[in-house]
């Protein structure tokens, strides 16, 4: 091996690269650039402002926090739901007013004034709300006239009123305690600001209501066609909004005292930059408390920042418009390109090498010499079928199948020529087993595993498994169950292909070459799912070997069949059986003689397994060539061996020109005849066996009956 | 600057380092025309053809077949190299190129002339003969590595070391008239208006005047271009095999290439073919994948069928087409006579006749 491929080889093991693509999968990813820029703002002031990490400071910032944040949230639920409050100024301007003028010059108590400045705030909302929901005026004129219109009644009160309020000052401590009062050291405001942040979080990602704003938001006409009050919720939000402002405004009154006209000037830019920079788009339907929140801190620290930076009186508002200009363009190229950087990302191939190709020539005394064996094969539901992955045969020898229309077909005994949908399952059925009360266990991908009783009643038994302990993805969910196999005591052991691909592109799982499988098992009596096996490269078939205690599995990219033991003394314990296959291995099963079939799904090529020992290369084509375009396995010729559990092959049997079954997936003995399914085929295929005892039944071998 | 861009490109995949294949779109929709032809012979490898007065040869190996549109083919010599180009100056005398080997002229008074000038590696490795009058001919060498059997490795070292020739008969002196070429394999003399190559790595056709500077005609072809004829109505362009992103993109990968080319049997490359599908251990894209039993006809395959016309403006005007789900590939050359055109499929193993007059575009 060269150095440069002993590089790669360990460079592939050692850097999990397909963890790249899991994380950018995932919502939160849109976090990352508004926290990048936070600590980039915290070390870039560090170290142009002495001291700037303080205590003190802190207990600063939280406090203009516990009011600018309160205005943000109100603005980012607006956002959520696609509109915008420009008026929110205005508000925290009319609020600030209110409070002053309610406590200090009419001496209301707090619970009757509080509550009352709550309203101004949100009746200023409402108003917004009816003309931007209920008449449908557009959300910026509109909101940008009313912030005009309350900016005015404000300054109309100020001029009349602001001697007399100015002139008394109240001397309840509550009130003082609302401004300047700390609980544990940090400021009362920002104790009630993470609070209320919190119960806006599990409004917007729990309830009803808050799953109404997010689908308006991101599709107002989809949310209006689901039966979603559009109008209703968008009006609500800037009621929520102007009470959030006029909360705000509140607390601003608290600390400060004073109703200078410049009170909430220029705050509706301030919280808007907020939001967009913590990531709420400006689209709706994406973003998050918890983004605003971000986003007021980065603004407010900035802000503050650049005050005591003595910077000329212009310069932050400056500051102010380039940051929302920025992340305006953030936010546009990045919810354009979030998905194509994903798709460029997520295939992730990595270094595998498979042992040397044995021999497949005509003539050579290889065991996988090719032949015709399957030339004038018979065909079992030609033109009916749409992938039988696996089929299976009852007690009274009637066959069952799978089919792409979701459906469960069988075939009636004894020439199977009439046939009828068993049951719609309303998924792909691959793998089937039956067990010892004709109960039919099916894998169906993007669904788990189901039941089917003779009755035809469908249970389902799994959909779910135990979540592994560090995965980015949520691995519980099963996507691809694949094969499965009953043991003795009714356990039922499953393959899961990947955990990265689901049924329509599974076959790109195997340009990563990487343990994406797993084994799961479904236990009935305690009706529980734990995975026993995982990290398997494309784990397939699955055959009980019949000791009770391990079963056969087929690791299709790998090209090996493998043992597992999953009870007795070695419990746990996997074991090759055979490491060199030429091929990919699909679902094994019984035969006759105590060997095992084994369908090969497709032939290896020496490019290909070439390819996988260059894992760049593979990279680069998932980025570049179109997928149709792509290097595959060649699925396009397959074959059907015997193996013995020593891991002797004894024979082989090919369709060589591929005119009736290109791929096998699956291949199942059954009275002196060997059955042929292909997950992309449209027909089973039917073969004598010339030397098979002609009454051996896989029910009987496993349950004992007739 | 220039490296900047290179980098830029390779990292993002554009420029020079772009995967993209011309569409085959106007009047290179795809047809199944050509499997749809009528079978006029059948030879394993059915190559170059060539009218001489009334009579037609082709070549298949090292085997000359004289052609009878009634009859078939029959045998008309056998040479002991492989026979890797054609040309009749309609007088008689035949020039037949040699893998390996060189020029042969066959009767007429020039017969048995030996060459001075071409080097040993390039007359090993003529890929298409055109005579201008009866003592001129030009001739194109498609590479100074590789014999013309292995073309696909020419290809996937990515060579330029083509060249094309003009040899006095009388004398038998050879003076070359361009170079660094890539894999030139058509030539058509065109009555004063110079000579037309086509370069097959470069995809294109170009015009070479008497001092060997070039213009492009025709280029951002779908296929790699082979022989040239011409005849009523037009011009006829062999393509002997397709371009695929995923060559395109191997053809991009160095590492992956040479590792290829130092440890798998040619036969089983990732590279464009003749004819392909005949083995398991061929590489296989996605796409190629079979579905209920059928091999789509867009699949991406590795050969392909393709011949088109070309108007005197060498703008394509029809095409003729095997897809990948049919046999008649590698298309090396064709031969207009009278209403009908003779078309060689080398990939295919067959000679076909279609009308010439055909103007179909597309499926039915």
């Amino acid at each position: 091996m060269s150095v440069s491929e002993s590089f790669a080889k360990w460079r592939y093991r050692l850097v999990p690269d397909h963890l790249l693509g899991e994380v950018l999968s995932k919502n939160w990813i849109d976090n990352t650039i508004p926290f990048l820029f936070l600590i980039i703002v915290v070390v870039l002031f560090q170290s142009l402002i002495p001291g700037f990490l303080s205590i003190a400071g802190f207990a600063d910032l939280a406090r203009q926090l516990g009011e600018v944040a309160f205005v943000a949230i109100g603005l980012a639920i607006v956002m959520l739901a696609g509109g915008i409050d420009l008026s929110v100024g205005s508000v925290f301007a009319l609020a600030n007013f209110a409070a002053l003028a309610f406590i200090n010059y009419l001496g209301w108590p707090l619970y009757l004034a509080i509550p009352a400045v709550a309203a101004i705030g949100a009746f200023v909302g409402l108003i917004n709300g009816l003309l931007v929901g209920y008449l449908r005026l557009r959300a910026f004129l509109t909101t940008l006239a009313t912030l005009i219109i309350v900016r005015a009644v404000v300054d109309l009160l100020i001029l009349a009123y602001a001697r007399k309020v100015a002139m008394t000052m109240s001397d309840s401590d509550a009130w003082l305690f609302l401004g300047e009062g700390d609980l544990f050291g940090v400021p009362f405001n920002f104790v009630l600001l993470v609070a209320v942040a919190i119960i806006a979080h599990l409004v917007l990602s729990r309830s009803r209501y808050g799953w109404h704003i997010l689908a308006v938001g991101g599709s107002r006409r989809s949310a209006y066609n689901a039966g979603i009050a559009v109008r209703r919720t968008i009006c609500i939000t800037y009621v929520i909004s102007g009470m959030f402002a006029a909360i705000g405004g509140l607390f601003y009154a608290a600390r400060l005292g004073s109703v200078g006209p410049d009170t909430g000037i220029g705050l509706e830019v301030t919280v808007l930059t907020a939001a967009v920079l913590g990531g709420v788009s400006l689209g709706g339907g994406r973003g998050s408390i918890f983004k605003a929140l971000l986003g007021t801190a980065i603004v407010l620290l900035v802000t503050n920042s650049l005050i005591r930076l003595n910077m000329p009186s212009g310069a932050t508002p400056l500051v102010l418009g380039l940051l929302l200009l920025l992340a305006v363009a953030v936010d546009i190229r990045w919810l354009k390109n979030r998905h194509k950087l994903l798709s460029r990302v997520y295939v992730s191939p990595t270094y595998f090498e498979l042992p040397q190709r044995p021999a497949t020539e005509a003539g050579s005394a290889s065991p996988y010499a090719v032949n015709d064996a399957f030339h004038g094969v018979e065909a079992i539901g030609l033109g009916e079928l749409d992938g039988p992955e696996d089929m299976i045969f009852d007690s009274k020898d009637n066959l069952y199948t799978g089919g792409r229309q979701g459906d469960i077909v069988r075939f009636l005994a004894p020439d199977y020529r009439t046939s009828e949908v068993f049951v719609h399952l309303g998924g792909f059925p691959l793998g089937l087993a039956f067990d010892a009360k004709d109960n039919l266990h099916a894998c169906v991908a993007g669904m788990g595993v189901y039941m089917v009783t003779p009755e035809r009643e469908i249970v389902r038994l799994s959909d779910e498994t135990n979540r592994s302990l560090f995965s980015i993805i949520d691995d519980s969910r099963i996507r691809m169950a694949d094969d499965l196999d009953i043991a003795p005591d009714g356990r039922v052991f499953f393959s899961e292909a990947t955990v990265r691909y689901g049924v329509s592109d599974w076959a790109v799982d195997a340009l990563e070459g990487r343990g994406n499988g797993r084994i799961i098992a479904y236990d009935p009596r305690t009706k529980s799912t734990r995975t026993v096996l995982s990290g398997r490269i494309f784990p397939n078939g699955i055959c009980m070997v019949g000791d009770g205690e391990s079963l056969l599995f087929a690791e299709t990219w790998a090209c090996r069949i493998s043992r597992f033991w999953f009870a007795g003394p070695k419990k746990g314990k996997v074991e090759t059986v055979v490491a060199d296959l030429p091929g990919y291995p699909d679902n094994l099963n019984r035969a006759s003689d105590g060997r095992f079939w084994v369908a090969l799904a497709g032939m290896r090529s020496p490019v290909f397994d070439m390819s996988l020992t260059v894992p760049s290369f593979r990279r680069r084509m998932a980025q570049r060539v179109a997928m149709d375009e792509w290097l595959y396995p060649n699925l396009n010729t397959g074959c059907v061996v015997k193996v013995s559990l020593d891991g002797t092959v004894t024979e082989s049997l090919w369709d060589l020109g591929g005119a009736s079954h290109p791929q096998i997936t699956s291949v199942r003995e059954h009275k002196g005849y060997l059955y042929l399914g292909g997950i992309n085929n449209n027909r089973i295929g039917r073969h004598k066996l010339a030397d098979a005892d002609p009454s051996w039944t896989s029910q009987h071998a496993y349950w004992g009956q007739p | 600057m220039s490296f900047l861009k290179r980098t830029y490109d390779s990292i993002f995949g554009a420029g020079e380092a772009a995967v993209t294949v011309p569409p085959l779109d106007g009047a290179l929709l795809p047809n199944d025309a050509l499997d749809q032809a009528e079978l006029v012979a059948t030879a394993t490898a059915a190559d170059n053809l060539v009218r001489d007065g009334e009579r037609c040869f082709f070549s298949s190996g090292a085997e000359l077949f004289r052609l009878d549109l009634m009859d078939g083919a029959t045998p008309a010599g056998r040479f002991d190299a492989p026979i890797s180009a054609l040309a009749a100056d309609g007088k008689g005398p035949l020039a037949i190129g040699l893998s390996g080997k060189g020029l042969v002229i066959r009767g007429g008074q020039h017969e048995g002339r030996r060459l001075s000038g071409l080097s040993e590696a390039d007359a090993a490795c003529i890929t298409a003969i055109a005579f201008d009058g009866p003592d001129k001919l030009f001739l194109a060498v498609g590479s100074s590595r590789n014999r013309p059997e292995d073309w696909a490795r020419d290809l996937m070292e990515r060579n330029h070391l083509g060249s094309v020739w003009q040899v006095d008969l009388a004398t038998g002196a050879a003076r070359r008239i361009a170079d660094k070429l890539g894999w030139p394999a058509g030539l058509l003399v065109r009555r004063g208006a110079g000579l037309v190559v086509s370069e097959a790595w470069r995809h294109r056709l170009i015009a070479l005047d008497d001092k060997g500077r070039h213009t492009v005609l025709l280029d951002n072809l779908p296929a790699y271009p082979s022989r040239l004829q011409a005849g009523e109505g037009g011009l006829w362009l062999s393509l002997f095999a397709p371009r695929r992103q995923l060559i395109e993109f191997v053809l991009r990968e160095p590492a992956f290439r040479r590792k290829m080319l130092k440890e798998i049997d040619p036969a089983h490359w990732m590279a464009p073919a003749l004819s392909s599908g005949k083995s398991f251990l061929e590489p296989l894209q996605g796409g190629s994948v079979k579905q209920l039993g059928v091999l789509k006809p867009w699949a991406p395959s590795r050969s392909y069928g393709l011949l088109v016309r070309l108007n005197e403006a060498f703008l394509p005007e029809a095409s003729f087409h095997s897809r990948a789900d049919g046999a008649r590939h590698g298309i090396t050359s064709s031969l207009a006579i009278g209403g009908r055109v003779l078309v060689t499929s080398k990939g295919g193993g067959a000679v076909l006749s279609i009308a010439a007059d055909d103007n179909r575009r597309e499926v039915a």
